[in-house]
């Protein structure tokens, strides 16, 4: 780590961060420019982990297939488990990381939404020493994140609460592998007994400059029962301007996005209720 | 432009290679060790042509940068066939079920599946499936594929 | 007929496990001693004057050895219809002119040379709709023809008009019509291996293409003729493929690529690469024709098929491939598929900014028969009869000639649709409109080879050794299709060998015969036919050799065993039976007496007869050689477009289970049925292997499957945004052999090669329709398109 850092020191702005390379090479090969320097975090072994100690604590370099074999992973971060899962190929995910992932910031990222649901936190490392930023502040724009010159992101944390949370996470797309979505729902939700929702969060990829919390939804179920007209509605929020702003773009319409944020909202709150989060 | 020396273990055999600094392992296996049965066949990781195992694990060659082969164990297809010549139960399945027509696409998707197979030795068809979404082939259609590699799972006992 | 050792049975292709070992030599692989690398730069806009290229820099670039543009290079015209020059000097357009090309002594300094070409252009108007290019004011894509004369139009000069009967007669008489406008896009063929060749001059100044081509004898010949035009008359080409990694029509035509390899290897005297990037090749590889047709359809009162009229608009691109003759082959499903008496068609073709196109497998079948099957779904409809049956009323029978003057001899078509109904309980999931529906269509093609030029011939040059191994010299090329396997079958079973005696050379010029192409499904049915005259002319001299050497080798024989054992007595044998070779044959390498094939002491190894009767000594030493040219007897088309172009026909019917989910516009397919008549099928696998891809490429074509094209630009040049299916996209297909046999095909053996595609998005239109009754007449079937179409019924209702 620490001579990751003095590299970061040494050359400043003209060096970039490269984990599993699989978002980093690709824009090299398509945009045939380059960094000047690359600094390469693939030999940092002991970030790569999925620990449970009270929370959750995962490493920056864990690859996407890690969290797709991991049983901890599918039976208590179901949103997390369903995008890792999804992404790409076999290929990819044996050397794609998480943290490689989050930090290209794509407006697409599969697990920005689950992280988001599941109240994730990145945990940063920097000159001037570790902080903890929870995930909802992490992206400022499309590929650009709250990282400092020198900083290296080097995990997550999700908090003990969320085990009590089912969460589910469903990629749009046209295809069933291979694919970035053309809209993401992450979904995760508390019940009570009587199955009315006790706590709920929703986010939504592809649907606006980051990867968003669908604030207003998420306020509206709260208290309410889980039927289909609650639900239908918490879809109608979500899809609507007060929550996100799918935009139109050459792989798909925005008002396509929107149906399917009102489809998927219901579908996903559903199947994470399934999962788990009832008491 | 700047050359790198990188040491590593390819099909069983202790080699270096002394290539530009940016190339990818895919263009190193192919021009500097001119083992050619790994296939470029879009450059970007999206098509698995280039598929190779890398300490157990099915990558995309053309994403590998070489430097980061130092000291790794490497299978490529060359080196499925056994020291005699034998070929392994994959690439005789592959032949008896059509699972190869232009065989563009086979070299990588043969490795998917021996990785696939050294995991976990008796995947159900969806596992099959998932182990090589990463590999397109226009010619079969994927089911004398599917076909072929469970039919091999069945011979590597 | 169920005597056969080999033909009919699913053989493995050993023959070809250098594929499955990282063996096989593809163009990516191939290295010439001295060889250079070349790229292409191409057009910066849809359209525009060029005003001047600057290279000077590029050709400075240390590892450069030649950069070539429009301005270096002969402007000599090639192409169908000669419309373009390979590197363009004056006018781009399309954003895949080729505008300037380099050889360098490694890609990445080729590269890098390109970037230093500066390209000064005027932009010109451009037009990018084939309905808008036909409009009297609309910017001409071409200003002259290819003599040099002016041109007024977009128009191409193309006779596509076909004309049976009477149609306006018929509609008057029909009970009920229907007509639809309908639509198909841009897919790109996405073969695995991509474009390239390799271009070698020898001292003398004759060529060597090494190459990737369906048809490496009228490549040879169209790279004669450019060659007589730019000085180079007289000198000599050889094509020689090696292992193509894939085609589905992108090798037909001879493709500018090859020209510019062929202008860089002249330049710099060493052999040139070209090989193209995954991005190049979606960006530039001209891809299946689009087509926007107008179809018309009648029947009487009890369902009988009256007429049909389809008027077809094809954007042709900025130039011509064959793209532009994809109507000839329209014309097959528009006058043949199912017995109709009226059929009148006219396909205007249009050039445009857009991207030209080429053949892809079906080449126009797939197109036309979007329409037609989709057409017979609403007339059905309008009728009140049910599609399968509507289908099988009009079904075609054997010994019928169509309008188009097809002679039908084998027909399995009405087979083939029961065979999907059965399939499918078609009775019991037809019409619930829930959500889930059925949909079928079927498909006529060539499948007796296709009398597309004046010579349809194909070569087989067929010679053995002493020790039994067989070469065949086969004129054809293999895509991987399993060509080499299935001619193994064919010629080991004529001959009386084992396919692992026979090694096969393709794809040479220089070795093999003629042959008109690896296209039109044809390659089994000519290669098979070939074979069997070849095999036969070669077997008579071995059994003329055996008739004279085998009563000597069975005598010496005998001496040999009696030497061993004294006590051996021997046999008093009819020597006459194995010295007429009339009575003589072979199977499994052994000959026997045809009168006594079980005979205990008449049967000898082949090898031990040629070992004995071929290098024999002063005057007698003999070999065993044997040619066929098969040209089959058929016709080409006339100027009304008739003609039986086919020795016969393939048919099949696909029908599809579809689940949409009405919340998404997604469609599920739950079950494909692909019904075929091959005549026969001489390797099951093989044959199922060919019905797999087609379908599930016809799948992709229906559903998936565009090359976005915005103002002319590729705008999804990747395989991440071009939605090809993978592994995971599951589609159960369930392939029917029907085989009917077929006294034309080799074995009874007719084509496959493309007919799996061909019915695919139709069946899956109509199934979609029987589903949620909603008609998406524009392909892909997007689920946007299904999406927008339900919301559109349910605002109306």
């Amino acid at each position: 780590m620490q001579e990751a850092f003095d590299l970061l020191n040494e050359y400043g702005p003209k060096a970039a961060l490269i984990a599993g390379g699989t978002d980093v090479l690709v824009k090299i090969r398509n945009t045939k420019k380059a960094p000047p320097v690359l600094i390469s975090l693939r030999g940092l072994k002991d970030l790569a982990y999925i620990r449970k100690d009270g929370g959750y604590a995962i490493g920056a370099l864990t690859t996407h297939r890690m969290l797709e074999l991991s049983d901890l992973v599918k039976a208590e971060l179901g949103a997390l488990h369903d995008a890792a899962s999804q992404v790409g190929s076999v290929q990819i995910r044996n050397v794609a990381t998480l943290g490689g992932n989050i930090c290209n910031a794509a407006p697409s990222a599969d697990t920005a939404g689950p992280l988001l649901v599941l109240d994730a936190s990145a945990v940063i490392e920097g000159p001037q020493g570790r902080r903890t930023v929870p995930m909802v502040e992490f992206f400022m724009g499309t590929y650009k994140t709250i990282l400092k010159q020198g900083e290296i992101l080097i995990g997550f944390h999700i908090p003990e609460s969320m085990a009590t949370f089912g969460s589910a996470y469903w990629k749009h797309s046209r295809r069933e592998a291979m694919e970035l979505p053309l809209l993401g729902v992450a979904a995760s939700i508390r019940l009570s007994q009587g199955r009315a929702v006790l706590d709920g969060r929703i986010a939504l990829t592809v649907a606006a400059p980051t990867p968003v919390r669908a604030y207003k939804a998420e306020e509206f179920l709260k208290g309410k029962p889980l039927d289909p007209e609650v639900l239908r509605e918490a879809g109608r929020i979500a899809a609507s301007p007060d929550c996100c702003s799918p935009r139109d773009s050459l792989r798909c319409e925005a008002w396509y996005r929107r149906e399917m944020i009102q489809v998927f909202v219901p579908r996903m709150i559903n199947l994470a209720a399934e999962r788990g989060g009832n008491p | 432009m700047e050359k790198i020396s990188v040491s590593f273990t390819l099909n069983g055999y202790a080699v270096t290679a002394e290539v530009p600094a940016t190339w990818s392992f895919l263009r190193t296996l192919r021009d500097y060790f001119e083992l050619t049965g790994t296939k470029e066949g879009c450059g970007v990781g999206e098509c698995g042509a280039c598929t190779v195992i890398v300490e157990g694990k099915a990558v995309n060659a053309c994403l590998y940068p070489v430097h980061e082969m130092e000291g790794l164990s490497v299978t490529t297809i060359e080196g499925l066939t056994g020291e005699d010549g034998g070929m392994h139960p994959l690439q005789t399945a592959f032949l008896e079920n059509n699972g190869v027509q232009c065989g563009f696409c086979t070299s990588g998707m043969i490795m998917s599946a021996k990785a696939l197979l050294d995991e976990n030795p008796h995947p159900t068809e969806e596992e099959i499936r998932t182990g090589i979404a990463g590999n397109f082939c226009r010619c079969t259609g994927y089911i004398q594929i599917v076909e072929a590699i469970d039919m091999a799972a069945k011979a590597v006992k | 007929m169920s005597n056969h050792l080999f033909v009919g049975k699913g053989i493995p292709r050993t023959i070809e496990a250098d594929k499955v070992t990282g063996r096989a030599v593809y163009i990516d692989d191939l290295k010439r001693p001295g060889m250079l690398f070349g790229k292409i730069l191409y057009s910066k806009y849809a359209h525009a004057r060029i005003k001047g290229v600057e290279t000077s820099k590029a050709e400075k670039l240390p590892g450069v050895r030649a950069v070539l543009t429009g301005l270096n290079t002969p402007s000599v015209r090639v192409g169908f219809l000669n419309d373009q020059v390979p590197l363009k000097g004056e006018v781009v357009r399309q954003f895949r002119d080729e505008v300037a090309a380099v050889a360098a002594i490694s890609p990445d300094i080729a590269e890098e040379a390109l970037e230093l070409i500066e390209v000064e252009y005027e932009e010109l108007p451009a037009v990018f709709d084939p309905l808008e290019a036909m409009k009297e004011d609309a910017p001409l894509v071409h200003e002259v023809d290819a003599r040099g004369r002016p041109v007024r139009t977009n128009m191409l000069p193309l006779p596509w008009r076909f004309n049976a009967g009477d149609v306006e007669e018929a509609r008057k008489n029909s009970a009920y019509t229907v007509k639809d406008r309908v639509q198909t896009t841009w897919v790109s063929q996405c073969c695995m291996g991509t474009s390239g060749c390799v271009a070698e001059f020898d001292m003398n100044g004759n060529l060597t293409l090494y190459n990737q081509t369906n048809v490496p004898f009228l490549d040879k010949q169209r790279i004669t003729e450019y060659f007589s035009k730019i000085g180079l008359a007289g000198k000599k080409v050889r094509v020689v493929n090696a292992v193509v990694g894939g085609s589905f029509g992108t090798k037909l035509d001879t493709d500018i690529y090859e020209f510019i390899g062929i202008l860089l290897a002249l330049k710099t005297r060493r052999p040139v690469k070209i090989l193209f990037t995954r991005e190049e090749e979606f960006r530039t590889l001209p891809p299946r024709q689009p087509a926007i047709f107008d179809i018309e359809q009648g029947c009487d009162r009890t369902g009988k098929l009256t007429f049909r009229k389809v008027d077809a608009v094809l954007d042709n691109g900025a130039y011509t491939s064959w793209g532009a003759t994809t109507p000839s082959v329209m014309m097959m499903p528009i006058s043949s598929l199912y017995r109709v008496p009226n059929v009148s068609f006219e396909a205007k073709c249009v050039y445009t900014n857009n991207i030209y196109c080429q053949a892809m497998r079906g080449y126009g079948n797939p197109q036309a028969t979007f329409a037609v099957e989709t057409s017979m779904d609403r007339l059905a409809e309008e009728a009140g009869i049910d599609p399968g049956k509507f289908r099988l009323m009009n079904c075609n029978h054997p010994g019928e000639e169509t309008p188009m003057r097809l002679r039908i001899t084998s027909c399995g078509l009405e087979e083939c649709i029961h065979a999907v109904q059965e399939k499918l309980n078609w009775e019991d999931k037809k019409g619930k409109n829930k959500g889930r529906g059925v949909g079928m269509a079927s498909l006529i093609h060539v499948a007796g080879g296709a009398r597309v030029y004046k010579s349809d011939g194909h070569g087989m040059m067929i010679k053995v050794d002493q020790n039994g191994n067989v070469d065949v010299l086969e004129s054809g090329t293999d895509q991987g299709q399993g060509s080499p396997t299935v001619i193994s079958q064919m010629v080991a079973e004529a001959l009386g060998f084992r396919p692992e005696d026979i090694s096969l050379t393709m794809g040479d010029t220089g070795l093999c015969l003629w042959d008109a192409g690896t296209h039109a499904s044809r390659h089994t049915f000519m290669a098979g036919n070939a074979a069997l005259e070849a095999c036969e002319k070669v077997k008579r001299q071995i059994l003329e050799m055996a008739a004279e050497h085998m009563p000597r080798v069975i005598k010496r024989g005998f001496k040999y065993k009696k030497r061993k054992d004294p006590d051996f007595v021997e046999p008093d044998l009819d020597y006459g039976l194995i010295t007429d070779p009339d009575n003589l044959d072979i199977k499994d390498r052994i000959i026997f007496p045809n009168s006594d094939p079980e005979h205990p002491y008449f049967k000898v190894e082949v090898s031990q007869i040629l070992t004995n009767a071929l290098h024999v000594g002063t005057g007698e030493s003999k070999v065993v050689v044997g040619e066929a040219f098969y040209d089959p007897p058929t016709e080409m088309l006339d100027r009304e477009m008739k003609g039986n172009l086919s020795c016969t026909y393939a048919f099949g019917t696909t029908g599809v289970e579809v689940e949409v989910d009405e919340e998404t516009g997604e469609v599920k397919i739950l079950d494909l049925v692909a019904a075929h008549d091959v005549g026969k099928a001489i390797n099951p696998t093989l044959v199922k292997g060919q019905i797999y891809g087609a379908a599930y490429t016809g799948v992709g074509y229906a559903l998936t499957e565009e090359m976005a094209l915005r103002a002319g630009r590729v705008t999804n040049p990747n395989f991440r945004d071009y939605k090809m299916l993978t592994a995971k996209d599951v589609v159960p297909v369930e392939p029917i052999i029907i085989e009917p046999g077929d006294e034309a095909g080799p074995y009874g053996a007719k084509g496959i090669g493309e007919p799996g595609l061909v019915p695919t998005a139709p069946a899956i239109a109509n199934a979609v329709y029987d589903a949620i009754g909603v008609r998406i007449k524009e392909l892909p079937i997007t689920p946007e398109k299904v999406l927008a179409a339900l919301r559109e019924r349910a605002d109306v209702c």
